[in-house]
C-alpha cells in the first residue's frame, strides 16, 4: 500500500467516526401520547385467536371490542357490540341482538354484524388458527369440540380442497364442497415401543391421522379423499381438511343483527366469556385479503374497538389512537396512548416515579411493602392462586397417598409467615384452591396451620415423627423466586414434622413435561382463572383432567363438577362447587399455598381506574383530569 | 490484497456454516420447546403450530430448508414468539438501536480512554498515572448493572437532570451511553498507556526527540500511531460485541436494541430469531476481524497480509 493511505488513515478513521456519531443521533423525536403506561413484555401477537397473555390483553382489548364488555369497576357486562340478549327456557340458547351502529375502522366504516362473530368464533376454533383458547368454546358450545377436532362417520362435513393460495394459511379457504361422511378408512394404529419419546409417540400419529381415506358422498356420488395420498394411494383425491359442517355447529348469524349461540348444557358464566378478547371479532376482509401476519401490521389492520393502532415498534411501543368510528367515541376521552413494552419491573417502575408513565402494573416485590403506604397504589386479590401439587401415586416410603400425610403436610406449613416474612408482596396465605372474593361462591377451607395436630396426623399414619419416610423432593420451575418459597416450605417440613427434604430446579420446559409425566413427589404449581367462576379453578382436578397432574381420583368430585355444569339455578350450582371443593380440600391432593395480589401503580390525575380481580382496566374507561396533572407535575418539580 | 479478501471470504462462508449448523443443532438439544407452557395444548393445536414453524418435519429436513431459505432468500422465517414479526423484521428495528448506541459508547470509549491513557503515559509513576489507571481498574471491575443502578439513582432522582429510561431524545442516551462505554473506556485506557510506554522507549522517538521537535508533536504524529496497534486488535471484538446489543443495558434503560431480543430469544426457545442473531454477530465479528488486519498493515508498515 503506497504511504499516502497510511498518511490519510487517521483522517479516513476521524471522518468515518464523524459519520457514524452523526448518523447515530439523528433521531426522529416523537409528539408525546396523552396517556403513556407500561405494558410488560413486549405482546406476541395483537390478532386476538392467537395469544393467551395479559399484555395482549390490554391491547387487544383496546382495539376490539367483544359482544359485551367489563364493567372496570365490577366486571359486570356492560352493552358494547351486543345490546341485549335473550336466554332460552332450557338456559341453553341465547340470542345477542347486536347494536346497528357498531362499524370497522376501514374507510367505509362497514358494520360489525352477526356475521362478523360467527365468522370470527370458527376462526378461533379452526384446527389451523392453533388458538389456545379455543377451548373457551370447544367446552361449553355445542358441537365446537367436533369442529376442531373432527367429524364422526354419518355427520355432514365440509371438505376443503388443497387448492389454497397459501397452505399455510387457514383463511382464505380452498374449495369446500359440502357432502356427508361414509366412512373412514385407517391404517392399525401405530404401536408404541417403549423407548418411544412423547414426540417420536405424536410424530407417528400425526402421520397416522395423515393417511386416513375420508369417504365423502357429495351430491350423490362417493368421493374419497386423503390429505397425503401420495403416501397412500396417488389416485385419491387429495384434501387440506375434512370438518364438520359449520351449519353443525352451535354458532350462528340469525340475520345481520342477530347472532344464536347454542350450548351443551346451562353455562352461567357465557356472558363473561364474551367480554375476553379470544371471542372479539375480527373483520373477514381484512384478514382474507393480507393473510396473518400482514393484517396485523399497522397499515392494514382494521379494528371494531375504542382505538386503532397508529403504528408499532417491536419491544418498544404500540401507539394508539382512537378510532373515530367506535360507536361510542364521544364517551372515550384518551385521544393517545402509548403501550411501552418495558420488560423489567424496576424499570417501570423508575419511569413511572420519574414520571414518564402514568401507569404501571407489576412493581418489583421488593419494594411492595413501601409502595404500599402510598395513595397511588392499587392492590386487589386476584384470581391467581400458588399452590403445591402432590404426587398420589407415591406410596410406600413416600406414602403421599395416604390422605393423613397430606393434610399432615398442609398443616405444617406456616403460610402466614411465608406471606409476612419471605413474599412480603401483599400475596394472602390461602386455604382454599378458589380464590375468595368470587361474586356468591363460598370457598371451602382446608385446616389451619397447625403443628400439634399435624404430627399427631403424621403418627395416626403410621410414621411418628417422620420415621420411615424417604426424602420427600419438592420440584419448582428455575425462574423467579420460587426456590426461596420451597425451601421456606421444606423447612417447615423438616422442623415440624421431621421429614427429610430435598430440592430439584428445573428449566420451565423441563419442568412442565415433569410434572405432566407425574416425575414428581411434590411440585409447585400456579393456576389463573380464565373467568370469575369457581369452574374456572375446580375443574381441573377431575379424574381424567388434562391439568390434573396429581394422579387423584375421586368418581364423587367427578359427580359434583358434572352436576354442576347441569345446574341452571346459579345458587344451587355454587353450593354443589362448595361441596365439591370440600372433597379437594379434605382429599389435599394439592396443598393451596398463598392467592396472588395483583398491583397496579397509577398517577392520581388519572380516573376510571379500578382495582379488579380479573386485572382489566380497559383504556376507553379511563380519563386524565389536566388540571389536576399539572397541579400535580408542579408539586413534584418543587420537590 | 485481493486475495487476502478473496481467501477471508471464503473462510467466513465456512464459519457461518458451521456456526449455522452448531447453533442448528444445539437449539434443539435443549430440553422445551417454544410452545410448552403450564396449560397444555391440544394436540391438533400444537401440531398446527409446528406445521406452521415446519417444527413437524424430520430434523434433517427441517436443516435443510431452513438452510436453504437463509442462503437463498435471506430469509429466517417468521418469528416464533412474537408472531407478528419476521426474523428479519426484528432486525431490521433493533440493529439501528444497538448500532447507534454502540457508536456513540465506543466514540466516547476511544475519546476518553486514549486520551487519559496517552496523559497516564506521559505521568508515568506520578499521581495522575496512579489516579487514571487505578479508577480504569475499577472501571474494568464494575459491572455495568451497577454503575447503571447507581448513576439512575444519582441523576435521575437526586439530580434530576436526565430521563430514567426510554428511546427517543439525545437526553434519553445520555445514562445508557456512558454506562456502556465505561468498562471499554477503562480498557482502552490501559492498552494505550502500555502501547504508549513501549513506543515512548524506541529508537526513532529519540530521533524526533534529538530532532528538536515539539512534545506533542512527538506524542501526536509518531507514537500515537504505534501505541493505538493494541487499541485497534481489541476494537475488533469490541466493536462486534458493542454493535449487537448489551442485554443488560438495554434492559435497565428500555431500549429496543438487539441484546434484548438476543436473550428473550434464547430464553423461549424462539429458534429463528436466536438463529438469526446468532448469524449477524458472527458477519460483524468476522468483518470487524478483517478490518482490524487491514488496518494494521496501514498503521505499521512491517506488517504484511498473508
Amino acid at each position: 500500500m503506497p504511504a499516502t493511505g497510511r498518511s490519510l488513515f487517521p483522517y479516513f478513521a476521524i471522518a468515518l467516526l464523524a459519520a457514524g456519531l452523526a448518523w447515530a443521533t439523528s433521531f426522529s423525536t416523537l409528539p408525546p401520547a396523552d396517556f403513556t403506561f407500561v405494558n410488560g413484555t413486549e405482546v406476541e401477537s395483537v390478532d386476538p385467536a392467537r395469544v393467551t397473555g395479559s399484555p395482549e390483553g390490554r391491547i387487544i382489548t383496546a382495539l376490539f371490542e367483544g359482544l359485551y364488555r367489563p364493567d372496570p369497576k365490577t366486571l359486570q357486562p356492560l352493552e358494547a357490540v351486543a345490546l341485549r340478549h335473550e336466554v332460552s327456557d332450557d338456559n341453553k340458547v341465547y340470542t345477542f341482538h347486536l347494536r346497528k351502529d357498531a362499524k370497522w375502522s376501514d374507510r367505509d366504516g362497514t358494520p360489525v354484524t352477526a356475521h362478523d362473530f360467527a365468522w370470527s368464533w370458527l376462526r378461533l376454533l379452526h384446527p389451523e388458527t392453533g388458538s389456545q383458547y379455543a377451548f373457551l368454546l370447544t367446552e361449553c358450545v355445542v358441537n365446537a369440540k367436533k369442529y376442531q377436532s373432527g367429524p364422526d362417520v354419518g355427520d355432514p362435513v365440509e371438505v376443503e380442497l388443497a387448492d389454497r393460495k397459501n397452505p399455510l394459511e387457514p383463511h382464505p379457504h380452498g374449495t369446500l364442497l359440502a357432502g356427508k361422511l361414509i366412512s373412514i378408512v385407517k391404517a392399525p394404529k401405530p404401536t408404541f415401543g417403549p423407548t418411544d419419546s412423547d414426540v417420536g409417540k405424536e410424530r407417528l400419529l400425526d402421520e397416522w391421522t395423515d393417511k386416513w381415506v375420508y369417504t365423502v358422498e357429495i351430491e350423490g356420488k362417493g368421493r374419497q379423499f386423503c390429505k397425503k395420498p401420495e403416501l397412500v394411494n396417488p389416485k385419491l383425491e387429495k384434501c387440506a381438511q375434512v370438518l364438520l359442517d359449520r351449519q353443525q355447529v352451535g354458532i350462528k348469524a340469525l340475520n345481520d343483527w342477530q347472532f344464536q349461540v347454542r350450548l351443551i348444557s346451562p353455562t352461567p358464566y357465557f356472558v363473561y366469556l364474551t367480554q375476553f378478547y379470544p371471542l372479539f371479532p375480527v373483520q373477514r376482509a381484512c384478514v382474507e385479503r393480507y393473510g396473518y401476519p400482514g393484517w396485523v401490521k399497522e397499515e392494514h389492520i382494521v379494528t371494531n374497538g375504542a382505538y386503532q393502532m397508529e403504528f408499532r415498534k417491536a419491544r418498544n411501543r404500540i401507539r394508539l389512537r382512537k378510532n373515530p368510528r367506535y360507536w361510542d367515541a364521544a364517551n372515550v376521552k384518551i385521544e393517545v396512548a402509548d403501550a411501552l413494552a418495558v420488560e423489567s419491573s424496576a424499570t417501570g417502575l423508575n419511569m413511572y416515579l420519574e414520571g414518564q408513565v402514568d401507569w404501571t402494573p407489576a412493581p418489583p416485590p421488593a419494594v411492595i411493602t413501601k409502595l404500599r403506604e402510598r395513595d397511588d397504589y392499587y392492590g386487589e386479590a386476584s384470581l391467581t392462586i400458588a399452590f403445591y401439587r402432590v404426587n398420589v401415586t407415591r406410596s410406600k416410603n413416600k406414602p403421599l397417598d395416604n390422605v393423613l400425610v397430606r393434610r399432615a403436610l398442609n398443616m405444617a406449613i406456616d403460610k402466614q409467615a411465608l406471606c409476612d416474612n419471605l413474599l412480603r408482596a401483599g400475596q394472602k396465605p390461602a386455604r382454599s384452591f378458589v380464590p375468595p372474593g368470587l361474586d356468591g361462591y363460598e370457598p371451602a377451607l382446608c385446616r389451619e396451620y397447625d403443628v400439634k395436630k399435624a404430627q399427631q396426623l403424621l403418627s395416626e399414619a403410621g410414621y411418628p415423627g417422620g420415621r420411615g419416610i424417604d426424602s420427600v423432593e419438592i420440584l419448582y420451575n428455575s425462574s423467579g423466586d420460587h426456590g426461596t418459597s420451597a425451601e421456606f416450605i421444606g423447612d417447615c417440613w423438616r422442623k415440624n414434622l421431621g421429614l427429610k427434604v430435598s430440592y430439584r430446579s428445573l428449566e420451565w420446559g423441563t419442568y412442565l413435561s415433569t410434572v405432566d409425566k407425574l416425575g414428581y413427589d411434590i411440585s409447585r404449581s400456579g393456576w389463573t382463572g380464565d373467568y370469575p367462576d369457581p369452574n374456572t379453578f375446580l375443574n381441573l382436578f377431575v379424574s381424567h383432567g388434562e391439568q390434573n397432574q396429581t394422579g387423584w381420583k375421586n368418581p364423587q368430585y367427578d359427580k359434583l363438577i358434572e352436576a354442576a355444569g347441569r345446574e341452571t339455578d346459579p345458587q344451587r350450582r355454587m353450593r354443589i362447587f362448595h361441596d365439591a371443593e370440600v372433597i379437594l380440600m379434605d382429599e389435599l391432593p394439592i396443598i393451596p399455598i398463598y392467592s396472588y395480589v395483583i398491583v397496579n401503580m397509577v398517577k392520581p390525575y388519572v380516573h376510571g381506574f379500578y382495582a379488579n380481580a380479573q386485572d382489566v382496566h380497559p383504556l376507553r374507561d379511563l380519563w386524565i383530569d389536566q388540571t389536576e396533572r399539572e397541579k400535580y407535575l408542579e408539586r413534584s418539580k418543587r420537590r | 490484497m485481493i486475495s487476502f479478501l478473496v481467501r477471508r471470504t471464503a473462510w467466513m462462508v465456512v464459519t457461518l456454516w458451521i456456526v449455522f449448523t452448531a447453533s442448528f443443532l444445539l437449539m434443539r438439544a435443549v430440553p422445551g420447546g417454544p410452545f410448552s407452557q403450564e396449560r397444555k395444548v391440544d394436540r391438533d393445536v400444537r401440531r398446527n403450530l409446528e406445521k406452521r414453524y415446519k417444527l413437524d418435519q424430520p430434523l434433517y429436513r427441517q436443516y435443510w430448508t431452513n438452510l436453504v431459505d437463509t442462503v437463498r432468500y435471506r430469509d429466517l422465517g417468521p418469528s416464533m414468539k412474537l408472531k407478528d414479526y419476521t426474523v428479519n423484521e426484528i432486525i431490521a428495528q433493533g440493529f439501528p438501536v444497538s448500532a447507534s448506541l454502540g457508536i456513540l459508547a465506543l466514540s466516547l470509549a476511544l475519546a476518553v480512554g486514549l486520551t487519559s491513557g496517552t496523559v497516564a503515559a506521559l505521568r508515568r509513576q506520578r499521581l495522575l498515572d496512579v489516579t487514571v489507571m487505578g479508577i480504569a481498574t475499577v472501571g474494568i471491575a464494575v459491572p455495568n448493572f451497577w454503575l447503571a443502578g447507581v448513576s439512575i439513582v444519582l441523576f435521575v432522582f437526586v439530580w434530576p437532570l436526565l430521563p430514567a429510561a426510554g428511546w427517543g431524545s439525545p437526553a434519553q442516551l445520555v445514562l445508557p451511553v456512558v454506562c456502556l462505554a465505561a468498562p471499554y473506556a477503562a480498557y482502552i485506557a490501559r492498552l494505550t498507556r502500555t502501547g504508549m510506554l513501549d513506543v515512548l522507549s524506541q529508537d526513532y522517538i529519540r530521533t524526533a526527540q534529538a530532532k528538536g521537535l515539539a512534545p506533542h508533536r512527538i506524542v501526536i504524529h509518531h507514537a500515537l500511531r504505534g501505541a493505538v496497534l493494541p487499541v485497534v486488535s481489541f476494537l475488533g471484538p469490541a466493536v462486534a460485541a458493542i454493535l449487537t446489543g448489551s442485554l443488560v443495558i438495554e434492559q435497565i434503560f428500555f431500549l429496543p436494541g438487539l441484546g434484548r431480543a438476543f436473550i428473550s430469544a434464547a430464553l423461549q426457545r424462539d429458534y429463528p430469531v436466536a438463529m438469526g442473531l446468532v448469524l449477524i454477530y458472527t458477519i460483524i465479528l468476522y468483518v470487524m476481524n478483517m478490518v482490524v488486519d487491514i488496518s494494521y498493515r496501514v498503521l505499521d508498515p512491517r506488517v504484511k497480509l498473508s
